[in-house]
């Protein structure tokens, strides 16, 4: 066993060993704030570039066959690490005295959780990156300590611990039908022992998946913990943490419960199309930026699922010349629908978490105004032109509008839904997409259209280059999308059996 | 010949356009330069341009998604290219008009000049993708137009706007996906080539009729909203009314050129493959947009409601060319946008220097005007005359040819257009010019003074054009008929494709 043989999870190694000496560090030195935040991003760009170095990597199994590292859970890595380091990079001009050397470690815990989770074939280790990545977020979104705050984290933890239950319960019964912990096991024994217990096993799945992922009807803590929350943890429980309930149903759905293709195509047909229409619907109604953001999250979520729908319907389908790839699969385009959108997404909702948060910190404390509250973006053109700049392309991107990231996943993933057959979730998804403009629309006209509503705001380094990052992500992706195409189509391939 | 010629087209306003943002208070220099090259460019195009050859001509293509099948590759024939001179001329005359603006001059013209890049793009890319992304680019400026320099209802306005035509744009998009997935390269491969996917929709084997009905449905919503054509023309008069001049001339020529430019690139190729009652449909459409139209200008209190609904009236004249067939009509059809699109300008900078000249646009409250601003008069007045139809100016010939070509296919709607909507027309402009400009002079308007020169200067050369394509009209209908002649070669008329 050579040290060399797993270069492949050097970047979580990294990342781990990075954290703790954070804590230690922390409480060893004053006034570390500032050293911290830049040992953190020194880490995340350290552990990308090792993740990149393996990008589209053969499937290979770690730790007794727990672990696998393939194209998905590089994808994934990827996604969880870029968020990781915009927050971090907006979070140095936030975060920089008493406590943020708690606040980085946390962080860091947090994405070597998700990462964790996109690699796990198991459902044990599965959900040991699970509860990693919740409980160090459920202290995150107290950790400015306000009501709001911990309201919020009170919340998220208990629908998360409930969610937790529900998935570990489903777990326990796939053990107790395959006696097996390995995903691949368990999708041979449920196609020889299909029966009652396997369908009370994938309800349980769902249903603690789906309140990670934030469908519909499971969706209730997600308003509230992005509105109550420290706003660039909200970023990262939107763009990062959601993601990672994505990557584990997507293996163990797909994987391992294969066998109840129909029963879950069902599930996720509904699920998908009252995601988004309600996600959609009750955003035109808030008056809270973040509130709107989270519904549009949950709307995008959505959008997302529509990728089980896809595969439900497509698998196993001959592969066709699809697009210009040579033979593919609608099931793989599909899930490379999904695979972009996410990408997308997680890049346009940490820009505008941030956004909010550059907007936020300008209000002082114990102020009367709701620093979210939507009345106080207006003219935010000229009292923070940057941020507006940035957030007016994120909110075009999240309604795709081309050519931005936002545009490519939609449109990949909805020719996917049309070419499986399933016009009616496409038109409806589409149908979606204009309905989403009337609040994206509403935040833009505030930003630019109305008077100023109050001082200039001061934009703090450390937002400003994580929005202008994403920003030039954001653009790049939707310009140049020939290579993340390719891209998502590997990863997806992971899923599908050859 | 000049290599990328188009790519230089689209480029250069929209270098012009973030130059002029940061160019402060000299954002008007910049944006005049940068509308001049290309309107220069676009003249070049003209003499080089060969008038007789139905292929795409100045064509560049490069790979840009190929996994997607995407490609950037744009050309123009005589489609195209009378909307692209159209573009570069007006984008010119309205940045002209626009030389006293001062809120924000670098970001009003940065926008005018996106909206130029947009417009530029859609009349002449031959890829749907790209196609897509520029008719959706369009909206993003006159959204801000409409919505920061805008009268009191401008959110309203620019929301209802941008939300209305976004939904149809989706429909047609749902439409091109499923040409894009339907047909397939000898190879195996996708396209989004338009003139493959086109040519494709003649195939029964490839596309029955009962499946292109439905993607020709979605097209037509797709451009038909854009026209606007009743019964979707609610959005318009709206953004119209609350949009500042500048950005309700630009809407009018040429934003509503787009939906004009569809009809003759996408439908009218389709129109023979897919089911007969179509042609009804979108006949009666033309007409009640013709005629509801003149009815509802007739009707309107505000000069500028009154010549937005009179685009929805002379806008009908395209539908109604384009879906008689006949050659004749067709070219017609063409030329009404090409004349539409100058005409409707000096109308609505006439309606602009109204109001700020005087402060109202409510006709009732004018009277007499043209006492006081004898030059201005005389131009509006040519302009009203020319929209009404005189005979010597453009919108004569255009619209005489579409009635003309239009009677030999469709006779009952074109009886009932010409006895519904001619006088009525006629009615509506005269009396608005009538009230506004002449009589005796209301006391309250005699400090009343002529515009600036820079708007007269715009506002005259319109009339200029007008006159010399009234009287010369082969200048552009040349490249218009070859264009017709193109679109109509599958199958030459409506007796033919057995709908009368």
């Amino acid at each position: 066993m050579e040290f060399s043989h797993y270069a492949p999870l050097w970047g979580e190694a990294l990342l781990t060993i990075l954290a703790v000496l954070v804590v230690l560090l922390g409480s060893l030195m004053k006034n570390s704030g500032k050293l911290m935040g830049y040992l953190s991003a020194a880490g995340l760009v350290a552990a990308l570039a090792l993740v990149a170095s393996n990008l589209t990597i053969k499937p290979t199994l770690f730790f007794f066959d727990t672990i696998s590292v393939d194209a998905l859970s590089q994808f994934f890595k990827v996604v969880f690490l870029v968020v990781s380091l915009l927050v971090v990079i907006a979070s140095m001009s936030k975060y920089t005295g008493k406590g943020a050397d708690e606040y980085f470690a946390l962080l860091l815990f947090a994405t070597v959780g998700m990462m964790v989770v996109s690699s796990s074939v198991d459902i044990i280790t599965l959900f040991v990156g699970f509860e990693l990545a919740s409980l160090s977020t459920y202290a995150l979104a107290a950790f400015d300590r306000s009501r709001k705050n911990l309201e919020a984290a009170m919340k998220y933890f208990i629908f998360g611990s409930v969610a937790s239950a529900f998935m570990l319960f489903g777990f326990s019964l796939l053990y107790g039908m395959a006696g097996s912990t390995h995903l691949a096991d368990i999708a041979v024994a449920s196609l020889d022992n299909f029966g009652p217990a396997t369908l009370v096993a994938l309800l349980f799945v769902i249903v603690g998946f789906g309140f990670k992922m934030a469908l519909v009807p499971f969706h209730m803590w997600a308003p509230d913990t992005y509105e109550g929350a420290p706003p660039l943890v909200s970023a990262l429980l939107a763009a990062g943490s959601k993601k990672m309930g994505f990557v584990a149903a997507f293996r163990v759905i797909l994987i391992a419960l294969v066998a109840l293709r129909m029963e879950w195509y069902m599930a996720f047909a509904m699920l998908a199309a009252v995601t988004m229409t309600l996600g959609n619907l009750a955003a035109c109604w808030q008056n809270n930026v973040r509130r709107i953001l989270a519904y549009s999250s949950i709307a995008q979520a959505g959008y997302i699922a529509i990728a089980f729908v896809v595969v439900g319907a497509a698998y196993g389908a001959m592969p066709v010349n699809v697009l210009n790839m040579g033979p593919i699969r609608a099931d793989q385009l599909g899930i490379a629908g999904a695979l972009l959108l996410i990408l997308g997404h997680a890049l346009m909702k940490t820009g505008a978490f941030i956004g909010t948060a550059l907007v936020a910190s300008n209000v002082s404390k114990g102020s009367e105004t709701d620093p979210d509250d939507i009345s106080n973006y207006a003219g935010l053109a000229k009292r923070a032109p940057i941020t507006a700049f940035c957030m007016l392309i994120f909110m075009f991107a999240l309604a795709g509008i081309p050519p931005t990231a936002g545009y490519i996943g939609k449109f990949v993933l909805f020719s996917s839904a049309i070419y499986s057959g399933l016009v009616w979730l496409a038109v409806l998804a589409i149908l979606n997409s204009a309905l989403s403009l009337v609040y994206y629309l509403r935040i833009i006209s505030y930003m630019y259209l109305k008077e100023a509503a109050g001082p200039k705001i001061k934009e703090q380094k450390g937002y400003v280059v994580a929005l202008v990052l994403t920003l030039l992500a954001v653009v790049w992706i939707g310009v140049f999308p020939e290579a993340f195409i390719n891209w998502a189509m590997q990863a997806a391939a992971v899923l599908l059996p050859q | 010949m000049i290599s990328n010629a188009i790519s230089l087209l689209i480029a250069i306003p929209l270098l012009g356009a973030v130059l002029s943002f940061y160019a402060g208070t000299k954002a008007k220099f910049v944006a005049l330069i940068a509308s001049l090259i290309p309107l220069a460019l676009s003249l070049q195009m003209y003499m080089e341009f060969d008038k007789t050859s139905k292929i795409m001509q100045f064509v560049e293509s490069y790979n840009w998604v190929p996994s997607l099948g995407v490609k950037y590759t744009v050309g123009i024939d005589g489609i195209g290219f009378p909307l692209v001179l159209l573009s570069t001329i007006v984008s010119v005359l309205v940045i002209i008009y626009s030389w006293g603006e001062t809120k924000k001059p670098n970001q009003y013209f940065a926008l005018l000049l996106l909206n130029e890049v947009g417009v530029l793009g859609v009349f002449t890319s031959l890829d749907f993708f790209l196609f897509y992304i520029f008719w959706e680019i369009v909206l993003i400026p006159m959204f801000f137009l409409i919505g920061s320099w805008g009268g009191p209802r401008k959110d309203y306005a620019a929301v209802k706007f941008f939300i209305y035509t976004h939904v149809a744009s989706l429909v047609m998009l749902l439409a091109i996906f499923a040409l894009y997935f339907t047909y397939q390269m000898p190879d195996g491969s996708r396209t989004f080539d338009m003139l493959t996917l086109l040519a494709a929709t003649a195939d029964k084997t490839i596309f029955p009729t009962s499946m292109l009905n439905i993607i020709f449905a979605g097209l037509l919503l797709g451009f038909l909203v854009k026209m606007p054509a009743f019964p979707f023309h609610t959005w318009l008069p709206d953004a119209h009314v609350e949009a500042p001049t500048a950005g309700s001339v630009v809407l009018a020529a040429l934003l509503l050129k787009m939906g004009g430019y569809g009809l003759f690139r996408v439908i009218l190729p389709m129109l023979p493959h897919v089911d007969k009652a179509f042609v009804t449909i979108i006949a009666i459409i033309a007409v009640i947009s013709i005629v509801y139209g003149a009815f509802m200008a007739l009707a309107q209190k505000d000069i500028k409601k009154l010549v937005a609904y009179s685009s929805v009236s002379h806008m009908g004249f395209v539908t109604l060319g384009a879906v008689a067939f006949t050659w004749m009509s067709v070219t017609g059809a063409m030329f009404q946008q090409f004349s539409h699109g100058i005409i409707t300008c000096v109308l609505f900078m006439s309606a602009g220097t109204i109001q700020h000249v005087v402060g109202t646009r409510v006709i009732a409250d004018l009277g007499g005007l043209a006492d006081r601003m004898p030059k201005f008069a005389v131009i509006m007045m040519a302009g009203f005359m020319a929209s009404l139809g005189l005979p010597g100016m453009s919108g004569f010939v255009a619209e005489f040819m579409v009635l003309t070509g239009s009677f030999a296919t469709l006779p009952v709607y074109t009886m009932i257009v010409v006895f519904l909507s001619v006088v009525t027309t006629a009615a509506y402009h005269l009396w608005a010019m009538q009230k506004a400009m002449f009589g005796p002079i209301l006391k309250k308007y005699m400090n009343v003074h002529e515009p600036h020169a820079y708007e007269l200067f715009s506002m005259a050369m319109i009339i200029v054009l007008s006159l010399i394509f009234g009287l010369q009209p082969g200048l552009i209908t040349d490249i218009m008929g070859t264009a017709a002649t193109q679109v109509m070669e599958p199958v030459m008329t409506l007796t033919e494709m057995g709908v009368i």
